[in-house]
């Protein structure tokens, strides 16, 4: 599913020059959900973000679900991260001025699908989240743990093979935390890649697989994988 | 088409869109008015004379003192005159068109109509309908026999038998029946017949209204310039600058004993004439300019304002799958929307500005064409003031959505 044969992602100033990530090589096959941790600054964020296609690496390659991510242009960029990966960030991230409905209706437009199609995916997802009846609610009137909910429903509505969770639980209470990762865990039981970055022991440990991200480079500190699945990192 | 987030998105923001479509409203009712106004006066500018502007040269003078002899000397200055080099015809003529000095006469078609048409009445020299190059299109110009002086009308020695008349006075005297060899109660009791048409010849001002500025006569009626106060020459358009030097001279070898008070080209009197309706022309484009660009500004500084407000949801949008021409296709569709809204309710306030105007000012009513042109200058100016901040915003890197908020 993603494949990152070291990549290398460098940031330069006039003074500085920063080697955010150093050769970084990574497998995640179909149905793996795989935790990557690691220390404040050692590269996660700057991982998910080229794994997700919100950020251009510098060098290395990079398949996503066979696709070689480095020749693409804006277009085919944003039109492979709309149908291929959904995401969960930490901050929720929903539009504050759209309701529930619009917000999981974002995706979906970029997609060109018909109005009817649209409805019938954000009614099925706001409901396997179980907010179908707050549809028309907007995000302020809504708990974290809901707005979260709605985040996953928004990533799930396209049918993405990859979810990446950018700290999904930083922001709740434990309460919220074990029913949001008791939904993604769900999602991946039913096929869907999970990808997340934490800093939580406790929500790495729900991992088959972890990924340790030091200083720009990944490795495997636990191997749980699942049946059938192989992994590599380095 | 995002339609529907994006008029979600206003009505949670309806204070500044609402500021916004009532500046593009205000604009647009005043941009339509404006344009409406340049156009009308523009249109003005181009009216037709009916005569030969780029030959003819007009020179106005005056007597001082009593000229006993003043038609005999006119004689002599027409002949003066015709000999310069480059004149092809000289006549006197009481006035001009565009002059603005006019002789203004009633007339009807029956004796003691009460229900008379105002009407601009020139007389001059016999070369006067060839010297402005008037065409006559029906019936015939004067004989020979028909001119009188004004002085034998006057003191009722005689009477003017005969009158040439515009087609646009003749459809309004005589709409079902053809003009020539009809009566027409010019000049008192006893008629004129009709022995002319010609196509146009504008009067000297509108002074009696627009609905009358079709309307005039020639008469065969011979005065001195002292009367008269003009001579029109016509000249080869090239040597039109050698002969307006020559006239001074010709005419004081003549007599130093009077006022030449001027001498110019036809161009220039038309130029004089519609000054004013260049000026307000101008002027009203001014402010109209003035007023699309302070509406550009009031969009760029709207959107740019809302670009930075939405940094995050636009970073949102890109990581959800959006692309730089679905970011730029957002900013260009909302202020299309925000732009429409205001485009329809300016058309409402255009007319009540309009309805306003014809009221104060027997300003005409503004007609569609107009609005057509004022909601394309809106949209044009929104969406070329909102293109640098849509711009900026495809820039924002959908990688913000990661950071901490």
């Amino acid at each position: 599913m993603l494949q990152m044969k070291e990549v290398s992602k460098v940031f330069r100033t006039a003074t500085v020059e920063t080697r955010a990530l150093r050769a970084l090589s990574l497998e995640v096959d179909e149905g793996q959900f795989v935790a990557i941790t690691g220390p404040s600054g050692s590269g996660k964020t700057t991982f998910l973000n080229i794994a997700g296609l919100l950020e251009e690496f510098s060098s290395g390659t990079y398949m996503l679900d066979g696709v070689n991510v480095a020749n693409l242009d804006d277009r085919a960029r944003s039109r492979l991260r709309n149908e291929k990966i959904g995401f969960v960030f930490q901050g929720f991230n929903l539009i504050p001025d759209l309701n529930l409905f619009d917000n999981v209706d974002v995706p979906l437009r970029y997609r060109g699908m018909t109005s009817g199609d649209r409805r019938k995916r954000i009614e099925a997802a706001l409901d396997r989240v179980g907010l179908a009846k707050r549809m028309r609610h907007f995000p302020a009137e809504l708990s974290g743990g809901q707005q979260q909910r709605v985040a996953i429903a928004r990533a799930i509505a396209g049918d993405p093979k990859l979810l990446l969770a950018d700290e999904p639980t930083g922001n709740l209470d434990s309460e919220m935390a074990r029913e949001v990762m008791n939904l993604l865990e769900e999602l991946n039981s039913q096929g869907t890649v999970l990808v997340i970055v934490t800093h939580d022991p406790a929500i790495a440990s729900r991992a088959p697989r972890n990924v340790h991200i030091v200083d720009g480079v990944a490795a495997d500190v636990e191997r749980k994988p699942a049946a059938g699945a192989t992994t590599t990192a380095s | 088409m995002h339609l529907h987030p994006i008029l979600s998105t206003l009505r949670r923001h309806r204070t500044a869109s609402a500021l916004i479509v009532l500046e593009i409203a205000v604009t647009c009712a005043i941009v339509s008015n404006t344009v409406f106004l340049v156009q009308e006066r523009l249109s003005r500018m181009n009216n037709s004379s009916g005569v030969v502007e780029d030959e003819l040269i007009v020179v106005q003078l005056t007597g001082i003192g009593e000229k006993p002899d003043a038609a005999a000397a006119t004689e002599v200055d027409l002949s003066a005159l015709r000999s310069i080099p480059g004149v092809r015809h000289v006549a006197t003529s009481n006035m001009v068109p565009f002059g603005n000095s006019s002789w203004n006469t009633s007339i009807s078609t029956i004796p003691d109509d009460p229900n008379t048409v105002n009407s601009a009445m020139y007389f001059g020299s016999q070369d006067l309908l060839e010297v402005m190059g008037l065409q006559v299109t029906a019936g015939r110009d004067f004989a020979p026999e028909e001119y009188v002086t004004l002085d034998d009308v006057q003191s009722k020695k005689a009477q003017a038998p005969a009158v040439i008349i515009t087609r646009g006075l003749a459809n309004r005297l005589f709409p079902d029946k053809p003009p020539i060899g009809q009566p027409l109660y010019v000049l008192g009791k006893n008629p004129q017949t009709v022995v002319g048409v010609i196509e146009h010849l504008a009067r000297p001002n509108e002074g009696t209204g627009r609905e009358n500025a079709a309307y005039a006569i020639v008469l065969p009626l011979l005065a001195p310039y002292t009367v008269t106060g003009n001579y029109v020459l016509r000249a080869d358009a090239k040597q039109a600058s050698q002969v307006l030097t020559s006239v001074d001279t010709t005419l004081n070898r003549i007599d130093r004993g009077r006022v030449i008070m001027g001498r110019k080209p036809f161009a220039e009197i038309r130029r004089e004439y519609f000054s004013q309706d260049r000026s307000l022309a101008l002027l009203l484009t001014g402010v109209s300019i003035a007023l699309l660009v302070v509406t550009a500004m009031g969009i760029v500084g709207l959107a740019s304002f809302w670009v930075q407000q939405r940094t995050r949801q636009i970073g949102i949008r890109r990581a959800l799958g959006a692309s730089r021409g679905d970011i730029l296709r957002y900013f260009l569709l909302e202020n299309f929307i925000l732009a429409t809204i205001g485009i329809v309710l300016g058309m409402a306030l255009s007319y009540g500005i309009n309805l306003w105007l014809m009221k104060a000012y027997q300003v005409a009513r503004l007609p569609g064409t107009v609005l057509p042109i004022g909601a394309a200058l809106l949209w044009l100016v929104g969406q070329l003031a909102v293109l640098g901040p849509a711009l900026r915003a495809t820039k924002i890197s959908p990688a913000i959505a990661t950071r901490a908020t």
